[in-house]
């Protein structure tokens, strides 16, 4: 039998505790929805998390938006590169 | 383990479909990986080289796993080759098809976001190299944590908790040297 994980055998509302144990998982979308919608549930009613959950928001935006730094350049001279080997 | 036969048609054909549009984000996971604009473009074409040979091995399901995992190789004999002494995780990954953001911000919010992101640059750059590698591969890169570990060949656990422990150094490096507490101005 799979043990399911902690969070997924509770049946009770969920805590400041257990949302902090989980709010970066949730934030990734990387849990049971199950679970997920509870914690959106929580969020929407607690000013705490619902701060904690904004301050992640922001950070994983901010990062999000760093990668446009990419070298064009370089990506043309690999795209090229990869002509050459099916080319030659 | 013999290659199964694969003409030269077939070779490019598949070069073409599997690997020719991961391009981009192999670059963008070499970025991570080495740091180095140069040794980045070197390692993907490495990677692309070892691709277009092994391509008649390929199932064909996954090629970005495929194509990260021969990165991850290819790294570690380039850094073997280099800095034996120095061989460390071969962070890298790459890019699932993130939607651009939306540029939908009034100009104010813009000059805004610029000056935070200043600083979210900064606290990623404070970050020791395993966190801020986990923290490129899923939070700029938008890897998956199954990808990233991948890449990294550390269980899927390993890249969630450096993820969490990196983001908490850069909100509290935000808070110490970038004034901005709960991600406004202090």
């Amino acid at each position: 039998m799979i043990r399911r994980p902690w969070y997924r055998r509770k049946t009770s509302p969920a805590s400041c505790r257990e949302v902090g144990r989980v709010l970066q998982s949730y934030l990734d979308n990387d849990m049971d929805p199950e679970w997920a919608a509870r914690v959106a549930e929580h969020l929407e009613a607690c000013k705490h998390c619902g701060l904690e959950e904004a301050t992640y928001r922001e950070i994983k935006a901010s990062l999000s938006r760093q990668k446009s730094s990419v070298n064009e350049d370089a990506v043309a001279r690999l795209r090229e590169f990869g002509r050459s080997l099916t080319d030659g | 383990m013999s290659d199964p036969v694969i003409d030269e048609r077939e070779q490019k054909a598949a070069f073409d479909r599997y690997v020719v549009p991961e391009i981009d984000v192999l670059y963008r996971v070499a970025r991570s990986i080495t740091r180095n604009a140069t040794d980045a473009e070197d390692l993907v074409q490495d990677t692309m080289l070892r691709a277009y040979r092994a391509i008649g091995r390929f199932d064909g399901r996954h090629p970005r796993a495929w194509l990260l995992t021969i990165m991850r190789n290819a790294q570690i004999n380039r850094v073997r080759r280099k800095r034996p002494e120095l061989m460390r995780d071969p962070d890298a990954t790459m890019d699932r098809v993130a939607s651009e953001d939306e540029d939908d911000a009034d100009p104010e919010a813009q000059v805004l976001d610029r000056g935070y992101d200043a600083a979210i640059e900064s606290a990623l750059d404070a970050l020791p190299e395993k966190f801020r590698t986990v923290v490129e591969l899923v939070d700029v890169q938008a890897l998956s944590y199954q990808e990233a570990a991948g890449i990294l060949d550390v269980p899927t656990g390993t890249i969630m908790s450096r993820l969490h422990r990196a983001r908490t150094r850069i909100r509290k490096h935000l808070e110490q040297h970038g004034g901005y507490v709960n991600g406004r101005p202090a």
